[in-house]
């Protein structure tokens, strides 16, 4: 019998941070990843790789293009490219039931998505937190900014974060180092907004990227596709991050190619006992034990292990006396904003590739009734400027010498921004298990989600104030976009990337699966701490409060251990 | 300007491409121009089309090369603009848009028959040029929903994207004809030469 004091499922951002927490806590602990093992450094086999060198000159692997074959799914972000496709997992590995359409990307191995996400990182406020209990739509928080506050500090200064500081009481600062610079076109933009409107700001992005060096993670070298894999560990992974630390301890163990099937659970003590996984490769079952569980397989992969994790005390998945565990499921939406020309500026230009772009903090229903809209909640716009490529020659008459000549110079400004919306927990916005089986025996999801009547609102404001914006600011040429269509590929939830809230914290037992500490009401050694455990969704981009959550998680599970309670 | 012989050199092979028509095959062109003009054609000796027929892949060259010409540096025969547009269609492009791709370039011979008497590749330069002309005039000229233009209008604007896609992300085009931008700093706003500045590839 192999036993361990915690099992952590999943290597990503969060297991990534439940690993390192509780080795450094003195547990020993393994960590069960599904995916094959990536080696920091080793295995970032196409970093600075120059783009002649790809076969298909680092195409985006559209849907339906050859090389996307074993995509169908993952090829739908514009992320999933020639270059960084082995980071995505083939989706016959975890096929599921479309309902309605809903795009669920899979970062198949260990680091997960740490590898190729997004790197903006916002904090939450009391306006968030409070979100549920103000407008009642779902269940109240249970807790508040000042129970994260602490940890969102704790995590800051141990993944690095740049970013500027705006003293705005919905979008609290952090522990940032400096910021990134912005380029002529965001300040021009910059200014024209905050002039017209001087309760807006335009701050360049916060993101877990480092402008000063942490130990032997170097600052950031601006080779711009970070989604690659970074050897320098210049943004936050679990391989540059969290898992050296973890291994740094001598108490970790991990176990790839190892997927999850259920959690183990024994009704006479009221715990789960450890973890039963099918090999990836020879399909063997196995079984390990120990006194903590810690579930951080992302919203929809942990849903699936609890509802999959059946007993005659929980027939309906574990920690689900509720039943409310694979519902209010939540994406950010985003995709509706605006573009611009800026006129002038032809004698400005930058120099590297800068792995970010300018934020535009919310201004939408801050409880004061000059922002308050006919829909609830609100949204942030992420964008940039840049100016024109040689690939605006494709949409232009004109070819030889001419056309070669203009392209040797770069082309005039463009701004353009896209919202990120609240999306509200709803109960009809699920996963649940079908009856069909994947290559693991196990049962595969079929998910339902849309967005209901609030998101598509706010959807028609997130443009129009995009573009009122711009106009104002001086821009020429503004076009409003929203790529959303009715049961239709375009803007479809998941595509965000931000799924959330499967097995939400709350209050009371009878509605929520966890606790304020991210511990299932129903079993006192069973944690939830990635996007799963989500009451609502914010409109920031959510992994830095995964992982003050998960810290704060591992925080009380330990003392709980300690004082015998788990 | 700086005076690159090897560049002299290729100019002139590619034009005896150009006069040879389909007398010379392009993989053997490639191979002769690999034994002396050095990094110009990146390409393993042996390399054959693996969609493009012999003189559909010369048809490509001569086509791209006008889109984007030599001048002080290579142009898209130069930088093997050609051989990505294989591997795209092979590798990259769903059936139907490579079938519509190919039937494009059946279109641009019927155009040439029916002008010139001659395929594409046989007609002058000065020819070639007018008729891609027409061609670029039709893919681009304003209103009308892009769906209802005739095909031809479909597979110049293609070609023309692929063309450049093929050119800028080349060696040749990405860090001679553009410059490639340097990592290490980020300077987010500095000042750009009025003429003779290079945009980043």
């Amino acid at each position: 019998m192999i036993t361990y004091d915690a099992i952590v499922i999943g290597s990503g951002i969060t297991g990534g941070w439940a690993a390192k927490e509780l080795t450094e806590k003195g547990l020993r602990t393994l960590v069960v990843e599904r995916g094959r093992n990536v080696v920091h450094r080793k295995d970032y086999i196409t970093e600075h790789k120059p783009v002649w060198e790809f076969p298909l000159r680092n195409a985006r692997l559209s849907v339906g293009t050859k090389g996307a074959e074993a995509y169908p799914i993952q090829a739908r972000t514009s992320q999933f490219r020639e270059s960084n496709k082995h980071f995505f997992m083939p989706d016959r590995k975890n096929p599921y039931v479309e309902e309605k359409p809903f795009t669920w990307i899979q970062g198949d191995q260990v680091g997960g998505k740490s590898l190729i996400w997004g790197r903006q990182v916002y904090r939450w406020s009391d306006l968030d937190f409070e979100a549920n209990l103000r407008d009642g739509h779902g269940v109240d928080w249970p807790i508040r900014y000042a129970d994260i506050a602490p940890w969102y500090s704790y995590v800051e200064r141990f993944i690095g974060v740049s970013g500027e500081k705006l003293g705005l009481p919905h979008l609290p600062d952090g522990e940032f180092q400096p910021p990134m610079e912005m380029n002529a076109g965001e300040k021009f933009v910059k200014a024209g907004i905050e002039k017209v409107f001087p309760d807006r700001h335009v701050t360049v992005g916060r993101v877990a990227i480092l402008t000063q060096r942490i130990g032997d993670r170097l600052p950031c070298h601006y080779c711009g596709p970070c989604e690659r894999g970074c050897s320098t560990g210049s943004y936050f992974s679990s391989q540059a991050s969290t898992l050296p630390a973890a291994q740094a301890t001598g108490r970790l163990t991990i176990v790839p190619d190892s997927v999850v099937h259920s959690v183990l659970y024994d009704a006479a003590t009221n715990r789960v006992t450890g973890v039963r996984v099918v090999d990836a490769k020879t399909k063997a079952t196995r079984e390990y034990y120990a006194r903590l569980v810690f579930v951080c397989a992302s919203a929809l992969g942990t849903a699936r292990i609890l509802l999959n994790s059946t007993s005659t005390r929980f027939p309906n998945g574990l920690a689900n006396s509720s039943g409310v565990l694979g519902h209010y499921l939540m994406d950010h939406h985003f995709l509706a904003g605006a573009s611009g020309h800026i006129d002038g500026l032809l004698d400005r230009y930058y120099q590297g590739n800068r792995p970010n772009g300018i934020y535009i903090p919310r201004f939408r229903n801050l409880g004061d009734d000059a922002s308050r809209r006919d829909y609830m909640r609100g949204f942030g716009y992420q964008g940039g400027a840049s100016r024109g490529g040689w690939g605006r020659g494709g949409g232009q008459v004109g070819f030889g010498i001419e056309l070669k000549r203009r392209l040797q110079e770069p082309g005039g400004w463009t701004f353009n921004m896209t919202g990120f919306g609240e999306c509200l927990p709803r109960e009809d916005n699920f996963a649940a298990l079908s009856d069909q089986t994947d290559e693991f025996g196990m049962p595969v999801l079929r998910i339902h989600c849309t967005w209901g009547d609030n998101e598509l609102g706010m959807r028609k404001d997130m443009a129009a104030s995009a573009a009122q914006m711009l106009e104002a600011a001086g821009c020429k040429d503004v076009r409003t976009h929203d790529a959303n269509k009715v049961d239709a590929l375009g803007a479809e939830p998941g595509l965000g990337i931000h799924e959330m809230g499967t097995a939400r914290m709350g209050r009371d037992p009878k509605t929520s699966v966890l606790n304020a500490y991210n511990q299932a009401h129903d079993v006192p050694n069973l944690f939830v701490t990635d996007g799963a455990c989500m009451t609502s969704s914010s409109c920031v981009n959510p992994s830095i409060t995964y992982m003050a959550l998960t810290a704060r998680a591992c925080d009380h599970a330990v003392a709980e251990m300690k004082r015998g309670n788990v | 300007m700086i005076h690159d012989d090897r560049i002299t050199r290729r100019e002139a092979l590619a034009q005896v491409a150009l006069l040879l028509g389909t007398a010379i095959s392009t993989p053997t062109l490639a191979a002769a121009l690999d034994a002396g003009a050095g990094d110009a054609w990146r390409s393993p000796l042996g390399w054959v089309p693996r969609t493009l027929s012999p003189d559909q892949l010369e048809l490509v060259a001569v086509m791209a090369d006008h889109i984007i010409p030599a001048t002080d540096t290579p142009g898209a025969r130069g930088a093997g603009v050609h051989r990505f547009v294989d591997a795209l269609l092979t590798d990259h492009y769903p059936a139907d848009d490579r079938q519509r791709f190919l039937a494009g370039l059946g279109d641009v011979d019927a155009r040439a028959r029916s002008r010139q008497s001659k395929r594409f590749s046989e007609c002058t330069p000065v020819e070639q040029v007018a008729m891609l002309k027409e061609m670029d005039e039709a893919a681009y000229s304003p209103g009308g929903d892009l769906s209802e233009r005739p095909p031809e209008t479909w597979f110049f604007r293609r070609l023309k994207e692929v063309t450049l896609v093929g050119y800028y992300t080349s060696d040749i085009g990405a860090s001679r004809e553009l410059r490639v931008n340097p990592m290490g700093l980020f300077r987010g706003d500095i000042p750009f030469p009025p003429s003779g500045g290079r945009e980043w590839s």
